[in-house]
This record gives structure tokens, C-alpha cells and sequence, in this order.
């Protein structure tokens, strides 16, 4: 019996450890996921910004639009079309997957207005400061940006309670090397005016996503995370929509109207189906990065999905360079190095290098 | 009624430990018919709720049919988490 006993016992654990080992495993694959989709998203958000009525906004601009408008306002529409035809993806896969009821009831409850607020962090205010932040200071503010994982495991040990460890905050620091690595290379020439204004708005950016992440993250331990990423899109492509492209067309002063704009960005049939495309590619992104950053905790989630910093240069090489044949879009080799360096980084807040040699070390000892 | 992931959470504050197949027993009547309450799922939920520390692991086991049976419990802190969230 006793036999038995140990057997059955032996089952389950094997039968555990395969399970939490599957988990682990697809929650790190799905982190990483999302900041390959993240390229892709920015690609075609890119793509589509150099089509259709945009043509004109950012060459001829015989609309006659001021630069305030032609950097904020231009920038802006972009991100609240794409985020609006996201939104429509998320409606429609949660309706079509049985998650409707649950979201208009999820939407009522207080994590249902945590989520909001993290959406609203995360979506209009950080992505308009990034916008602000690269117009004023250059690509220094990708690299700052991507401070986001780091500022997020901090959130989520001070908010949360999430372990970080000095290990963690060693891969954290890896993987911020390797962006700014990524954004060396565009770091030359002389400072631009507004160059501190333009990194303090980076600063903003970081933190917003980085509470984005980190809270949306763990909200996904309570919500469903296919409810989670509907309430985020939705959010974000009507607070882009409704409030902060009517808001830049006002700031703008040129007397033009946000309606016409919005319809110019929505109607034209040689933009819009690549910002279909990019809110394909923003909802997954999304979806992907809550639910491994709830999956995995958010130093380790966050710090997969902060791969962004490579996949989005290499993305847009790919998309708008080789397919589109757009010139200025290729990579270089140093960013190649960063993306090791990166992957290392992410190793390191993953595992403990040295339980692997502890393992080969007690190999010997569990065959004998 | 609750959202599904909700009701999972809120049981264990009335209840000293529970695997999946004992929260689908009691959520059967009143969430069956949602698309999202199968097994898999369930599973997902509760391990995605354990590596946010708001339910930690109590013991494993293998049913009369060979399957893995994960018992989790909500501790004090996670208890109250649940019940700050959800009301």
C-alpha cells in the first residue's frame, strides 16, 4: 500500500511541477508576445499615418495647419484612430467569446474604475506625453521611456507587495541598458531647445505606463483579462476620441474643425485599413501585456514586454522599410547587440543563472 | 450578480481551502452557461490569483480519475483585498 501511496504521491507532484512550469512558461511567452505585437502596432500606426489624409497633414499641408497642430493634433488622431479601431476588435471578439455581461458588470465595480484610471494613465496621458517628449527632446526619450518595467516593479512592490529582489533589480537595470543602447546611435548633435521639458514629459510617460502596467497587471488577478483589455481599449480610443482631439484642435487655434479631422482620418480608404491593421495589433499587444504581466508579476512581465524598444525599431525596419521600400528605417548593428543584451537582462529577472549549475551539480546524485 | 471572476475570488473568503473543481461545483447553478466557465479557465484564474498573492497554495492531490486537484485558500491579507474590491 505503501507503495501505492508513494506512487500516487509521485504522480502528483510531477503532475504539479509540469503544471506550474507550463504556466510560468506561457506566461513569460505571452509577455514577450506583447512587445512584439507592440513593433508591429507601431508599424502600422505608422504606416497608416503616411497614407490617406496624412499625406498632405505631414508634407503640402495645403489644410494649412500651424506646427502645433501638424505635432500634437496630427499625432494625436493617429493614436485615437487606431485605438478607436482597437477598441471595435475588443468589443467585438468579447462579445462574440460570451464576455459582454461580465464587462458592463465589471464596469460598475471599484476594480472596474481602477482599471479606467490605469487606462486613462496609460493611454492618453502617457501616450501624448511620449509624443510631447519625443517632438521636444529627441529619441534620449526612448530610452526614458522604457524606464516604464523598472517603474512598474517598483509600483508593484510598494503597492502590492510583489517580491523584487536585488537579482530582478539587476535584469531591470539590463534591460534599460539595452534601450538606451537601442537610442544611442540618434543620440548625437546638439541638445534641441526644450530638452528638459521634453525629458521631464518622458519621465511622465515611464511612470504613466509603468502604473499602467503594473496595476492593470494585477487587476487582471480579479478581472478577466479578455474584460480587462475591452474596458483598456475602450477607454483609451474614447478619452483620445472625445476629449484630447477636440482639446488639441482648440489649443491648435487654427479654426479648424475636429469632426472633419476625425472623418478624414476614419474615411479614407488608403489609411484606415492599415489603422484596422495596427488596432488588430494594439489589441493584442495589450491584451497580451496584462495578462502576462498577471501572469508572471510585474517586474518580470513588464520587463518581457519592455522588449518594445527592439521590436519597434525592427518592426518598422521590417513593415515600412523592407516591405514598403521606405528609406531610414534600417537597423543599427548596436541594436542588433542591445536585443542579446536585453534578452539577458530578462533572463536574469526570470531565473537565477546559478540554479542552473546547482542542478547539473545534482544531477548525479538523482540518477544514482 | 457578480462578474464569474468575482464570484471564484469571493468564495474563497467563506471557505478554508478550495481546488477548482470544488468552486465550479458551487458556482455550477448560476454560472454554467457562461462561456468562460470551463475548467481551464478556472485553473488560469485561480494561478493567476496565487502569483498576485491574493490566494496562496494550501496542498495537491490526484482524484479517483487521475487529475490534478490544487487546493488554494485566501490568507488574512488577500482575504481582505478581496473584500476592499469586491463587494
Amino acid at each position: 500500500m505503501s507503495g501505492v501511496a508513494a506512487s500516487a504521491d509521485f504522480a502528483a507532484i510531477t503532475a504539479k511541477a509540469k503544471l506550474s512550469t507550463a504556466f510560468r512558461k506561457k506566461g513569460i511567452l505571452i509577455a514577450l508576445a506583447s512587445g512584439l505585437l507592440y513593433g508591429f502596432y507601431t508599424a502600422f500606426m505608422t504606416l497608416a499615418m503616411s497614407k490617406g489624409a496624412y499625406v498632405d497633414w505631414y508634407g503640402a499641408n495645403t489644410a494649412g495647419l500651424s506646427a502645433f497642430a501638424v505635432t500634437y493634433l496630427v499625432g494625436a488622431l493617429g493614436a485615437a484612430t487606431t485605438d478607436t479601431c482597437s477598441a471595435i476588435f475588443a468589443l467585438s471578439i468579447a462579445s462574440a467569446r460570451g464576455r459582454m455581461g461580465d464587462f458592463f458588470r465589471t464596469i460598475k465595480t471599484r476594480p472596474g474604475h481602477v482599471m479606467i484610471v490605469a487606462a486613462i494613465f496609460g493611454g492618453p496621458i502617457a501616450s501624448t506625453a511620449y509624443v510631447i517628449g519625443l517632438q521636444k527632446a529627441g529619441s534620449i526619450v526612448v530610452p526614458i521611456s522604457a524606464l516604464c518595467p523598472a517603474i512598474g516593479a517598483i509600483l508593484g512592490q510598494f503597492i502590492f507587495k510583489q517580491a523584487l529582489n536585488a537579482r530582478m533589480l539587476l535584469g531591470i537595470a539590463i534591460c534599460f541598458a539595452a534601450s538606451v543602447m537601442i537610442a544611442w546611435s540618434s543620440l548625437t548633435g546638439e541638445a534641441p531647445e526644450g530638452m528638459a521639458i521634453g525629458i521631464l514629459f518622458g519621465f511622465i510617460a515611464a511612470i504613466g505606463w509603468g502604473f499602467e502596467g503594473c496595476v492593470c497587471g494585477y487587476g487582471t488577478s480579479m478581472i478577466d483579462y479578455e474584460i480587462g483589455i475591452t474596458i483598456r481599449q475602450v477607454t483609451s480610443g474614447l478619452s483620445n476620441l472625445i476629449i484630447l482631439v477636440p482639446i488639441f484642435t482648440l489649443m491648435s487655434g487654427d479654426g479648424i474643425s475636429a469632426f472633419d479631422m476625425v472623418t478624414q482620418s476614419f474615411a479614407n480608404g488608403e489609411s484606415i485599413i492599415w489603422f484596422i491593421v495596427a488596432g488588430g495589433c494594439a489589441y493584442l499587444t495589450f491584451m497580451f501585456w496584462y495578462r502576462g504581466t498577471g501572469m508572471c508579476g510585474a517586474a518580470l512581465g513588464m520587463s518581457c514586454n519592455g522588449t518594445f524598444s527592439f521590436w519597434g525599431p525592427f518592426c518598422c525596419w521590417i513593415i515600412l522599410g523592407v516591405v514598403f521600400g521606405q528609406e531610414g528605417w534600417e537597423m543599427p548593428p548596436i541594436a542588433w547587440l542591445a536585443a542579446v543584451v536585453m534578452i539577458i537582462g530578462i533572463f536574469i529577472i526570470a531565473m537565477n543563472p546559478l540554479d542552473l549549475l546547482k542542478k547539473k551539480e545534482l544531477q548525479p546524485h538523482e540518477t544514482a | 450578480m457578480k462578474p464569474l471572476n468575482y464570484a471564484l475570488l469571493k468564495h474563497f473568503t467563506t471557505v478554508p481551502e478550495a481546488c477548482a473543481a470544488d468552486v465550479m461545483e458551487v458556482l455550477r447553478a448560476e454560472y454554467s452557461e457562461f462561456k468562460a466557465f470551463k475548467k481551464d479557465s478556472i485553473i488560469a484564474a485561480l494561478m493567476t490569483a496565487e502569483a498576485n498573492g491574493l490566494l496562496e497554495e494550501t496542498r495537491f492531490d490526484l482524484d479517483k480519475n487521475n487529475e490534478l486537484r490544487v487546493y488554494y485558500r485566501a490568507h488574512e491579507e488577500g482575504a481582505a483585498t478581496i473584500n476592499h474590491y469586491i463587494k
